[in-house]
């Protein structure tokens, strides 16, 4: 279609707020302590694809971070074990605000596409107005 | 009247830039897209030629671009793209004003009576 160029930018727009939400959300469980005989918190990650020709982009899978995380020694936590380690996740803070940024700026890059697409198409509904 | 060179010259020009506005929308879209390849879609020197000849139609050709890939092996370029955005939203404005200004003329030849 020719003013497909709209939806291209729209799955953009949404893999890119998915891509924001699993950040947020590693973020939000960087200090997240399990018990030692527990999986740790694992971050998660996108698989993204390019569709077929002109059709976007699109989550392909989600892929999620190391499962042995960290132990860590806080003898008075409640869930520390008898030699006081609980085990944390394995978060790159500094990889995860990077990533977050790289998100942001995609996402306001597809935004203003959409204008764009906007304007195009403006455009075309003039002709035989005047 | 419909089929005259600069209908269907100005007709092609629309199709192209839709076309490229597509492409440029894809490779926006997988600017983070690990190994994607920019689209690049060409129809302007086809359709010089073809104008030349006293035809007007030509169908645009899209091809991957073959500029040096970064590290994830895309090789797609957030400024160059931006600026192939911003360029094709204001030729189609151009070709649009300029099919207005052929139906116009037709408008006027027909109220001439």
């Amino acid at each position: 279609m020719t003013f497909d160029a709209i939806g291209i930018a729209g799955s953009a727009l949404s893999v890119n707020r998915k891509w924001l939400d699993a950040i947020s959300d590693n973020i939000a469980n960087v200090n997240t302590a399990r018990r030692t005989d527990e999986a740790a918190f694992q971050a998660r990650y996108l698989q993204v694809e390019a569709g077929e020709g002109t059709s976007g982009v699109y989550v392909k899978a989600d892929l999620y971070g190391s499962a042995e995380g960290r132990l860590s020694y806080q003898p008075g936590h409640p869930l520390a074990d008898e030699n006081g380690m609980v085990r944390m996740p394995d978060i790159d803070m500094a990889e995860q605000m990077s990533a977050l940024i790289i998100a942001q700026r995609a996402y306001a890059a597809n935004a203003a596409v959409v204008d764009r697409a906007r304007e195009t198409y403006l455009a075309g509904l003039q002709i035989g107005r005047s | 009247m419909f089929d005259s060179v600069t209908f269907k010259a100005l007709h092609s020009a629309l199709d192209g830039l839709a076309a490229r506005q597509r492409a440029v929308a894809n490779n926006i879209a997988n600017v983070n897209t690990p190994g994607y390849q920019a689209q690049r879609v060409s129809f302007e020197d086809a359709l010089a030629e073809s104008v030349r000849r006293g035809d007007g139609v030509v169908v645009a050709r899209t091809q991957l671009s073959l500029e040096p890939t970064r590290q994830d092996g895309s090789n797609v370029n957030l400024d160059t793209e931006t600026l192939s955005n911003i360029d094709t939203v204001l030729r189609y404005q151009f070709a649009t004003q300029a099919m207005d200004g052929q139906f116009s003329s037709i408008r006027t030849a027909l109220r001439w009576s």
